[in-house]
């Protein structure tokens, strides 16, 4: 069947239509039915998986939208409800691992992340798939961070070339909570990804970290918000990607400061590096500000590889694919550093670097 | 000791009074308010157009009846197009003389300093009154160098009619948006300048826009083609009493810079706060020409207001300077548009906002390279100070790069008077107040300074800053 979304990742304000980011459309083969779908789980003794999504989760906002919501919750075939309950510190990272194939051509997960009172906890999930035929993967995830907690959601998504995915979060955080989000979006023909965050509570915080890679004619579409309601809340929002042979990248990310949200801070930055004169890249960093007492700030290049990094590196006896391999990896290190696990990390350079090897810009 | 929260930085409102003066409306002639076929061509036999303009005019009222209104910007809820009055024209032919203009039109302008600025600095000057050019002059000196400047309408039926056909709303087609068709079927006034190969115009060409008549219009085309080499400098003004009713301003703006010549376009718009700025101006420049841009945005209810660069030629540049002050009720969403057509272009835009009692400022850009425009350079920065919890400032700027060759940076700050600047400069023996003045006046400085002398005084007196002895 089609799936036909018809416009996900909003941009919170519009601007000129032809310019094409005030939302997409996000349309795909998906399979008829969702058979349920059962993820690999490492579940910590302190971390509870709950048979409800905590109450109000429904009314958390992501950052695609409804749309992209609602799909998931009609095709939903997994998910887990994980909650940390108050004072806990989760003694190691949740890790959810999703396998699709053959087995498994279609994913629909919606899954939500309780942090009680002063709780600590990490959630890693893996988006991976067996072969090249085409896969479908969606999935919603809601976090409520109450007072004092921290939350820690790590999502990779290593699919392959024909599969359409998409990852939609969103975030509500209590006061002194801190939220941090790294996307790692390295594969799929279709790649979309969202995160909204409402900071209500007074010094809470929220960090997104986002890695993408685009090659083939991959699609990456993204839609970072950060509302920053309650006073003193804190936002640092940062991308880095690279983009290579036709593949198209949008790149939305907004600092909303709300009336009342006095004394806080947002930061947004994106780097992109170009490798192929027929990519395009679309990066619209948004700033709303309603409230006097604040700071915001966004920085934006776009460009190839720096040739004064490339000589320096290569006078040091590197080639010049050696060199281009380190200055990406360079780019990507600040989210892979925050990988818990080393096989994973070293599954996702593994990942780049054969990537890179492929192309004939950087191998 | 005082606490640095509480309070906050007290900024005057611009002072309008030398602008908010009204005359009685005397028009020889008017069409009725709204919008119709008769109406526009009502103007164009009023006109004297020729028959490609009535048919151009026509067609541009077509395509500016099936265009929505734009899904994005300010609202335009209180424009209501059947309550305008799209023509006026005042009761006096066009002078090449002040004393043969109309004693209340001619002490308009005196009260605006038009005639004494052109007298001290200028090299010439148009000056409209609602509709219509009522004074059009050039030193002699100048136009002796071939430079031609006179009104649009002059231009049309004489000997630079084939030239003026030819750029006529090519640039900024009725297409593109709904307030260009708009313009495309009633406009009227405006300014007709020629720079030939090679010719630097050392001083400025200024026109003066005045709008008088409540409820109007006001839809002037300027036209202007720097050759090859040349050089011009022109400046744009306008100012309007301010009444009840809402007042549109849809202007349009077409700058054709050629090879390896230099424009610099400054303008200072200080509309009444009952007026819908909604103008559109753009340059194409060709190889290894440069446009440069600076903008004053002061007054208007709503404003949107874009000056695009189409970078069409090799080596061509383009630089955009601007600021934007919006106080209460005023909704000012102004910015840039830079297209790179061609390879080793570069762009650079620069602005600064100011938001107070209420005012909402946007800036919004975007910085387009294309794909054959290989090793552009564009950089873009935005700052924007909030005096006030009441207002509001939005940044969102696109930037859409399609070329690997490309070198685009971008960076943009919000936020309030930094304590940390002020206590820097009170450890250095100021006072807070002073310390306070200098940073506000140092935000605006750059903008000012790319103004000439007398407009940078002007806007410094608009924005005349005091300051109440604490830190916002």
């Amino acid at each position: 069947m089609n799936m036909t979304l018809k416009q996900v990742n909003a941009l919170p304000v519009r601007t000129w239509n032809w310019l094409g980011v005030n939302g997409t459309p996000l349309e795909g083969d998906v399979p008829e039915s969702f058979p349920r779908a059962e993820g690999k789980i490492t579940l910590p003794d302190s971390v509870s998986s709950a048979a409800h999504p905590f109450e109000g989760a429904g009314i958390i906002r992501t950052g695609m939208g409804p749309e992209a919501e609602r799909f998931v919750l009609k095709k939903k075939n997994a998910g887990y409800d994980l909650e940390a309950g108050p004072g806990v510190k989760a003694e190691g990272p949740v890790f959810i691992e999703y396998r699709l194939g053959p087995s498994c051509p279609a994913l629909a997960d919606c899954n939500t992340i309780l942090a009680r009172e002063n709780s600590e906890l990490t959630v890693v999930m893996q988006y991976a798939s067996d072969g090249e035929g085409p896969v479908f993967h969606g999935g919603v995830t809601k976090i409520l961070a109450e007072k004092n907690a921290v939350v820690h959601l790590i999502q990779v998504q290593l699919l392959n070339d024909s599969a359409v995915h998409f990852d939609d979060v969103g975030i509500l955080t209590r006061e002194g909570a801190f939220v941090e989000v790294i996307h790692a979006e390295l594969g799929g023909s279709k790649a979309f990804a969202g995160c909204k965050a409402r900071l209500e509570g007074r010094r809470s915080r929220l960090g997104t970290e986002t890695i993408y890679l685009g090659e083939n004619s991959r699609e990456l579409d993204m839609n970072y918000v950060a509302e920053h309601i309650g006073r003193e809340t804190e936002s640092e929002m940062h991308a880095n990607g690279a983009l290579m042979d036709e593949s198209q990248k949008i790149y939305r990310g907004t600092i909303d400061f709300q009336l009342g949200a006095s004394r806080s801070v947002g930061h947004e930055s994106e780097y992109t590096l170009l490798f192929s004169p027929n990519v395009r890249n679309r990066t619209a960093p948004l700033i709303l500000c309603n409230e006097e007492d604040v700071e915001g700030q966004h920085a934006a290049s776009i460009g190839k590889i720096d040739p004064h990094k490339l000589f320096y590196l290569m006078t040091r006896g590197l080639s010049e694919a050696e060199a281009k391999r380190i200055v990406i990896e360079a780019q990507f290190t600040p989210a892979l550093e925050k990988i818990p696990s080393e096989e994973l990390r070293q599954t996702v350079l593994e990942w780049l670097k054969e990537r890179m090897d492929r192309n004939e810009t950087i191998g | 000791m005082r606490s640095f929260e509480q309070k906050k930085t007290q900024v005057d409102d611009i002072d309008r009074s030398m602008y908010d003066f009204k005359d009685k409306v005397n028009a020889s002639f008017e069409v009725k308010s709204g919008l119709t076929p008769e109406i526009v061509n009502q103007i164009s036999v009023e006109k004297n157009d020729p028959e490609w303009m009535r048919l151009f005019r026509l067609k541009s009222l077509k395509i500016y009846n099936e265009m929505p209104l734009p899904s994005w910007g300010p609202p335009l809820d209180g424009l209501d197009i059947g309550h305008i009055v799209t023509y006026v024209r005042p009761n006096t032919e066009m002078r090449s003389k002040w004393s043969d203009v109309p004693d209340d039109i001619k002490n308009t302008f005196e009260r605006l300093g038009i005639p004494q600025a052109e007298r001290l600095s200028l090299a010439g000057v148009g000056a409209q009154y609602d509709s219509e050019v009522v004074y059009h002059n050039v030193r002699a000196e100048v136009a002796a160098q071939g430079v031609v400047y006179t009104d649009i309408e002059s231009a049309m039926h004489g000997k630079y009619a084939e030239m003026v056909r030819k750029h006529f709303m090519k640039l900024v087609p009725p297409t593109d948006h709904k307030f260009a068709a708009l313009h495309g079927a009633v406009w009227s006034g405006g300014s007709f300048v020629y720079v030939p190969p090679g010719v630097s115009v050392t001083i400025p060409l200024q026109s003066y826009f005045r709008l008088n008549a409540p409820g109007a219009g006001q839809f002037e085309h300027t036209l202007i083609i720097v050759d090859k080499g040349a050089y011009l400098h022109f400046i744009e003004g306008c100012s309007a009493p301010k009444y009840n009713v809402a007042n549109l301003h849809a202007g349009c703006v077409e700058l054709f810079v050629g090879e390896n010549a230099r424009m610099r376009y400054s303008t200072i718009e200080n509309w009444s706060k009952n007026m819908y700025n909604l103008n559109t101006k753009r340059a194409r420049v060709e190889k290894g020409g440069a446009i440069e841009w600076v903008s004053g945005s002061f007054g208007s209810n709503t404003s949107c207001l874009y000056p695009m660069s189409v970078l069409q030629g090799e080596g061509a540049r383009a630089e955009f300077t601007g600021i934007t002050f919006a106080g209460k009720g005023q909704n000012l969403d102004n910015g840039a548009k830079v297209l790179h057509l061609a390879p080793h272009t570069s762009s650079r835009v620069s602005t600064k906002s100011i938001s107070k009692g209420g005012g909402c400022c946007t800036y919004r850009s975007s910085v387009v390279i294309a794909p054959q425009a290989d090793h552009c350079k564009s950089s873009v920065s935005c700052e924007s100070l909030m005096l006030d919890s009441e207002s509001r400032s939005d940044t969102i700027p696109v930037m859409d790069i399609r070329n690997d060759e490309a070198d685009v940076g971008h960076e943009a700050k919000i936020g309030r008077i930094s304590d940390t600047a002020i206590f820097y400069l009170m450890s250095r023996g100021l006072s807070e107040d002073d310390a306070r003045s200098i940073i506000v006046s140092g935000f605006a400085e750059p903008i000012s300074r790319e103004l000439p002398m007398e407009y940078a005084v002007e806007m410094n007196n608009l924005i005349k800053l005091e300051m109440s002895g604490s830190i916002g």
